[in-house]
């Protein structure tokens, strides 16, 4: 009897965790998006025509573009490091707060290659809290325009 | 002057964190009373150091003192006086500052609590429980001197002599009263978190790993998890109310890194149960809370360290390193102690039946261990697939919707059925007598609600009809308790039933505190699966007189109006907001324009909330162009979030619940 029931426990476990690795497994394979660099993405066009992806970038200077009238908000994500941009654009939801030339955004949507286009559902900016590292404490120049 | 006086405080809790370590040590190694006894004095200096600091860092942004970095980084003389002092924790250096001072506070309790203690009996347990707190301690201090790379000390100066005339100020969107008391709060919780672990730590040193630590640091934990309950609802709130995008909760990294301690300290409070009542699972709770505490760490090592981008900016600040070596030597610490005990930490029973309360309580606690794991795997997914196949990939927050709606489905059954279920095993009584009715009706409410969601338009919602069953059942069963209890108090002292109840609870505030939680887990649930399964999205480019519809709502934009306050000038519009064609109501979403915003700040949205009932009406409004009275299109997105309400109503009452629960004083084992 006792060992009926251990061997009955150790079975539950099993299936329990077994069920919920499965479940973690399944549902990373058919939610998970690569992720890139604009210069990256620009890179692997190809590979990533016609995929759900995330954008991690800054904003173009100049590059934004708020249609009001037909509620369209398109720009350009530019790469932190090498001049490589992709375009975004982004229909029928609200420009998010902290959106700003230059700032740090990004973007999910699904990737057009022939038109380096990135059809976004979500756009992300970053939030308030500001825990920088400690160069960025050091105000320097930024500073200037409060003190005069 | 203050900031060096601040500074020196700093410097010198490093030495009195190793002195109450060595003194510790030493004392409880050759039981000598006095050592012990300088090694607490020297937690409580370290306490007293660490006040002497802060207090010096809070004068330095009341006197507005602009030759401090730290105080030109976060406040500006314009800021309001309540908003210079929360500026203290507004960026990195000062809110280690900050989280190092609460856990001295946290130490001084503990060295208080035990001195009350010991008038009566003489007891190491907490003597051995403070070195694992100093540690900590020294841990954080260490941070916070300036002497490492990454972080400066809050208190330095600029290092060039310069004093500027103004300071940058703090972001805008945290100055709101919510923002305010947010993050303290999810402080407090997490490191009140330490001393449970502290006091597990303590008990594997001292080897008496009996249920008395337990007993010991209870009401820490609950502590702890009330604390973090309300800490992470505010940021939910916060973030509903003021960011415009109708949502409270978005899986998002540093959400998730607030969550999972949580999850890991509701599993805690159930394991210990089975410790105290069946002398089983010794092992398995420290390794809980050493978890526990470990991901208050590795909540922050995952933010500040900038391996994963998350929307709160944080950056590679370089101290993630600090962290990550920091949890592996603490843990690599609780292990040997746990390998040097591992005679004593044996079960004295076993586990008897698969339908068991025992087995209740562990499959509990399987499934939230099993979902924090799981939300770690995808809040670290990012890093995961690049190890796996060199690529970085990421996860939506769809990923997390989805998976936690199955464990998290058995979790609420299980609030209703753990509690009714018997001890050892369950018998066709206890099944006939406790889940029969519960069952039945709770078949009944989600047969109702499937019927409902049919009738407007949903076809096969399973999820919400299962969630119904459960929740029904969840409430019958409980109910129940409470009523046979009640009753049967009353019988026994010949008094009413009102008053049995209250007898029921006043005896056991403990037990019935933790139903009033699960009665909370329900709302809550309902009020989820509302807000996340059901709600609706419009979005309408408009101008003056034109109206929207959602769903049966329909917003027409009447007017437009611009008002100037002390330091932003407020504009906005205002809805009319009608109902199957009667008004209900006005709705006035507005922007922000800070007078002295940054230029990398953009005016803020303040969207508008229309309560109906438990369902809200959310307007929100991208921009309000200046022509708007000549024909200018305004951007507006409207929600309904149906049963969004229920959703803070559900935590009003866990920490209701908690707070019945905490009340319960003695150290005597009890409880469901």
């Amino acid at each position: 009897m006792k060992k009926r029931s251990r061997l009955k426990i150790v079975a539950a476990s099993t299936i329990l965790l077994g069920g919920m690795a499965f479940l973690v497994v399944a549902m990373t394979r058919s939610t998970s998006m690569r992720y890139f660099t604009p210069a990256a993405l620009v890179a692997a066009a190809g590979s990533a025509d016609d995929q759900r992806v995330q954008v991690d970038g800054l904003i173009a200077e100049g590059s934004t573009k708020w249609d009001a009238a037909n509620f369209k908000l398109t720009f350009a994500v530019r790469d932190r490091e090498t001049e490589a941009t992709v375009n975004v654009i982004y229909e029928d939801r609200l420009k998010p707060d902290n959106f700003k030339d230059g700032g740090s955004v990004f973007v999910e949507g699904r990737y057009d290659a022939t038109q380096n286009l990135v059809v976004a559902t979500k756009l992300m900016t970053k939030c308030a809290s500001k825990y920088e590292g400690a160069e960025s404490a050091a105000p320097t120049d930024e500073i200037s325009y409060t003190s005069e | 002057m203050t900031a060096e006086i601040g500074q020196a405080a700093i410097y010198l809790s490093v030495l009195s964190c190793l002195w109450a370590i060595g003194l510790l040590s030493f004392g409880l190694w050759i039981r000598n009373a006095r050592a012990i006894q300088s090694g607490r004095n020297a937690v409580i200096a370290t306490f007293i150091l660490i006040s002497i600091a802060t207090g010096a860092l809070i004068y330095g942004f009341v006197t507005d003192d602009f030759s401090m970095k730290y105080v030109v980084e976060v406040s500006s003389a314009a800021q309001p006086l309540l908003y210079k002092i929360t500026a203290l924790w507004g960026a990195m250096s000062g809110s280690l500052l900050f989280w190092l001072w609460l856990l001295t506070v946290g130490g001084a309790i503990v060295v208080w609590q035990n001195y009350q203690r010991n008038k009566q009996t003489q007891d190491t347990l907490a003597d051995y429980s403070l070195i694992p707190i100093a540690i900590v301690q020294l841990f954080f201090t260490i941070l916070v001197t300036g002497l490492i790379d990454g972080i400066y000390n809050p208190l330095a100066r600029f290092t060039d002599g310069s004093v500027f005339a103004d300071g940058q100020g703090m972001n805008t969107l945290l100055q709101t009263p919510l923002m305010a008391i947010h993050p303290p709060t999810l402080y407090i919780g997490w490191i009140s978190l330490t001393i449970p672990f502290a006091f597990a730590v303590g008990a594997l040193a001292s080897g008496r790993i009996g249920s008395g630590w337990i007993l010991r640091s209870r009401r820490w934990m609950l502590f702890s998890w009330i604390i973090l309950t309300i800490g992470i609802t505010l940021g939910g709130n916060w973030a509903y109310q003021e960011l415009g995008w109708g949502g409270y909760w978005a899986w998002d990294p540093v959400e998730n890194a607030s969550f999972m301690p949580w999850l890991l300290g509701t599993a805690y409070l159930h394991s210990v149960m089975i410790q105290e009542k069946r002398n089983m699972l010794k092992l398995w709770n420290i390794l809980l809370i050493t978890l526990a505490f470990q991901f208050t760490l590795l909540g922050t090592f995952i933010t500040r360290s900038g391996i994963i981008t998350s929307v709160h900016a944080f950056g590679g600040s370089g101290i993630g390193g600090y962290f990550l070596s920091f949890i592996f030597a603490s843990t690599a610490g609780v292990i040997g102690l746990i390998v040097y005990r591992w005679n004593r930490l044996k079960s004295a029973n076993r586990l008897e039946s698969l339908l068991s309360r025992e087995s209740a309580f562990l499959l509990n606690n399987w499934l939230l261990v099993g979902l924090t794991l799981i939300i770690l795997w995808g809040t670290l997914w990012p890093i995961i697939s690049e190890a796996i196949n060199g690529e970085k990939s990421t996860v939506p927050e769809a990923f997390f919707n989805k998976v936690v709606i199955i464990p998290g489905l058995l979790l609420l059954f299980l609030t209703g059925a753990g509690p009714i279920i018997s001890w050892k095993k369950i018998t066709a009584n206890n099944f006939r007598r406790m889940f029969l009715l519960p069952l039945v009706i709770g078949l009944i409410g989600g047969a109702l609600t499937w019927g409902f969601l049919a009738l407007i338009g949903y076809t096969f919602p399973l999820y919400s009809v299962l969630c119904s069953f459960a929740a029904v059942f969840v409430v019958a069963a409980i109910f129940a308790e409470f009523y046979r209890g009640a009753k049967l108090r009353a019988k026994r002292q010949e008094t009413s039933f009102v008053n049995g109840l209250n007898l029921l609870i006043q005896r056991n505030k403990r037990r019935y505190g933790g139903y009033i939680i699960h009665i909370g887990i329900v709302i809550l649930y309902i009020g989820i699966m509302g807000s996340k399964g059901y709600f609706l999205l419009e979005a309408k480019s408009m101008t003056l007189g034109e109206s929207m519809e959602v769903g049966k709502y329909k917003l027409t934009m009447i007017d437009a109006f611009e008002k100037e306050y002390a330091n932003y000038l407020r504009s906005g519009v205002i809805f009319d907001v009608a109902k199957s064609g009667k008004k209900i109501g006005t709705m006035e979403p507005a922007i922000h324009n800070y007078y002295r915003a940054k230029p990398d700040e953009e005016p803020t949205k303040e969207s508008a909330i229309h309560h109906v009932g438990m369902n809200d009406l959310y307007v929100a409004l991208a921009n309000v162009p200046r022509d708007i009275k000549t024909g200018g299109v305004v951007n507006v997105q409207a929600y309904y979030n149906p049963l969004i309400g229920i959703v803070w109503i559900g935590v009003a009452v866990m920490v209701l619940g908690g707070i019945v629960a905490i009340a319960e004083k003695s150290e005597r084992s009890g409880g469901a």
